[in-house]
């Protein structure tokens, strides 16, 4: 099936792994694991989807006739249990959730149709102090997921509502810098505002859009140019945001990009996305959304983000140290007798942490020698009979041990 | 930091380099880039690739600017940005019919339409704007026979100077559009290496102007 794909057993270990640590980093900062339903009712799902969104759906009908779909993404889902199932939970709500999502449209997720998803949310909180922990939070989830390089692009959705309020153009015009901005044409965009005859600070923006991206210093930048209260509200956010990022110890990674170009019907408030080295998509992309929860009748501010999970495993797997490989620590081998031990051992050893695999069947020697190089473990453990067992690590000598030895002794060389 | 030009061959080539040479990013011969196909020079490297790939080398980041005719971003619509017009290789793309048919403007349209194109996505969308219903034949190559066989009423193609057109004893019913080269840039090459991406850009966008 184009589009879908088997993990297999290495491909699988790290995927699940990265999943794994961005849990684990989102639980540690309080945010609750949920999980929703693979499909949802179509009526559902259009509260909070656009007309092109909805068309990307996998959509079916189930033997009552209703039209599902499976989930494109979890916020939608997150907003309904808020809003509904945890309506009389206090809020904010901290949640995580993680899972595969799927697209009708094969060009969307570059071919892929199935992708993995791992997002948190925090509804309820409104603010720089809201925004900025979830973009911190972001930011700890790539690291914790091992990308040692990545930044992330900070920007505001009003920013631009504020240029469009304040910039003299008729309707019609407004309509298409929307869409060319949308499509990410910047030709077009020109035309279009070379044909107006009025030429004002907010023109020269929109023309600069895909440069305006730096440091602290283009907010005053750009307010020295922006002369409406829409944008200017949203740069001094941006500022706090900047300044509670640094707060967080990120601000060696933190860049402001005023030209972000995202869903502006969706996004209300500072958006950000997560850039990883020499990959040209977004790993992590989230911001403020704060008319979502309102569709579902409990209206709250509402942020989060999630991150493309298969693009942190592609950068992880491109990486210069590719993470350690997973291993299996012990393959314990056993004749006639030894099967009792063997399977002790086995349990020992997996108490441990360790990760051991005991035999199917009897081997000795050659065999047991051949079956160990075969399931790639680090050591091999024979055991003959109750009393010793055989040690031989890779690469090394063999050694006659006690059992109850064993353990220890593999534990020690393992570390 | 180094950055990478993903460039077209065949008809968008000479004009390429060209204006490479003019914004001082790199002097290269179509023989030399022909021969290698990856030409790597002070911090710019060069690669030549069909034209309908590059915006494929460029949305999946293994360019991070690329020259592209505007109707091949017709056919892709992918996650780049345009951005500049880079004002050579201007081509229109026409509603071609036989000297002899009786269709012209809209009004003379049957209610279906079977059109030939090697541009299938530009050709739906177009008359689907239009409210016109159509049936749309992909061919890969010598469209203009496809009229001429019987096969199609029309074709939808480019033209640069309608000669290939009249040598088919075709005439343009209406211009679908206009063509010229493109400059299109990976969204995480702007972010993550802004300054060494934009400085190519702004060389792009001076000499494209000034030659135009």
């Amino acid at each position: 099936m184009p589009g879908f794909r088997d993990l297999l057993p290495d491909e699988a270990e790290v995927l699940r792994e990265a999943q794994e640590s961005l849990l684990e980093e989102m639980r540690r900062w309080g945010y609750r694991h949920v999980i929703t339903p693979m499909v949802e009712s179509i009526d559902v799902l259009q509260l909070g989807l656009s007309p092109e969104q909805r068309r990307r759906l996998f959509k079916f009908s189930d033997a009552r006739g209703e039209v599902l779909a499976v989930v494109g993404e979890r916020t939608i889902p997150v907003a309904r249990l808020v809003a509904g199932k945890l309506r009389s939970a206090p809020l904010p709500q901290r949640l995580c959730y993680a899972g595969p999502v799927l697209s009708a449209d094969e060009g969307r997720f570059h071919q892929r149709r199935e992708t993995y998803q791992v997002g948190a949310e925090l509804v309820g909180a409104s603010g720089a102090v809201a925004d900025a922990e979830v973009i911190a939070l972001a930011a700890r989830c790539l690291e914790a997921a091992g990308l040692r390089r990545y930044q992330v692009d900070v920007g505001h959705a009003e920013f631009f509502q504020g240029i469009m309020d304040a910039v003299k153009l008729p309707a019609a015009v407004k309509a298409g810098v929307r869409s060319a901005l949308a499509a990410r044409d910047f030709v077009a965009l020109e035309e279009l505002l070379e044909r107006t005859p009025l030429r004002s600070a907010e023109h020269e923006l929109l023309l600069r859009f895909p440069a305006l991206r730096g440091g602290p210093e283009i907010l005053e930048a750009a307010g020295g140019l922006v002369r409406n209260r829409r944008s200017e509200r949203a740069l001094s956010e941006l500022a706090q945001v900047r300044e509670l990022l640094v707060g967080h110890g990120l601000g060696a990674v933190v860049g402001l990009d005023l030209g972000a170009i995202r869903d502006f019907d969706y996004y209300t408030g500072v958006i950000f996305e997560g850039y990883g080295p020499e990959l040209g998509r977004p790993v992590a992309q989230g911001g403020r959304y704060d008319r979502l929860l309102a569709r579902f009748g409990r209206p709250a501010p509402a942020t989060g983000f999630v991150v493309q999970l298969d693009l942190v495993w592609e950068l992880l797997s491109g990486a210069v140290r590719p993470p350690a490989l997973p291993r299996i620590d012990a393959a314990v081998a056993w004749t006639g007798s030894g099967l009792e031990s063997a399977m002790r051992l086995g349990s020992t050893l997996r108490l441990f942490g360790m990760r051991a695999v005991v035999d199917t069947e009897a081997r000795r020697d050659r065999e047991a020698r051949a079956w160990w190089r075969g399931i790639g473990a680090e050591n091999l453990i024979q055991c003959r009979g109750a009393a010793t067992v055989a040690w031989t690590a890779r690469g090394g000598r063999t050694r006659s041990l006690p059992p109850e030895q064993v353990a220890a002794r593999l534990a020690a060389a393992l570390a | 930091m180094k950055v990478s030009i993903a460039v077209p061959t065949g008809a968008l080539l000479p004009g390429a380099l060209k204006l490479m040479s003019r914004a001082g990013v790199m002097r290269l011969s179509a023989a030399e880039l022909g021969r290698r196909l990856l030409v790597e020079r002070s911090g710019v490297r060069v690669i030549l690739v069909r034209p309908a790939d590059v915006p494929a080398y460029v949305d999946h980041g293994a360019a991070d600017l690329g020259i592209v005719g505007k109707d091949v971003l017709w056919e892709s619509n992918g996650a780049h940005y345009e951005l500049v017009d880079l004002h050579f290789g201007p081509c229109r793309l026409v509603l071609a019919v036989p000297e002899d048919s009786k269709l012209a403007g809209p009004e003379t349209w049957p209610p279906l339409l079977r059109l030939a194109t090697k541009l299938p996505r530009t050709t739906a969308s177009w008359f689907e704007a239009h409210g016109q219903a159509v049936e749309v034949v992909r061919l890969h190559g010598s469209v203009e026979l496809a009229p001429q066989v019987g096969l199609v009423d029309g074709i939808v193609d480019l033209t640069a100077t309608g000669r290939t057109l009249r040598e088919n004893r075709l005439r343009v019913a209406a211009t679908m559009g206009s063509s010229t080269a493109r400059l299109i840039g990976n969204q995480a090459s702007l972010k993550t290496r802004t300054d060494a991406v934009q400085a190519l850009v702004a060389r792009f966008r001076e000499a494209a102007n000034h030659g135009h």
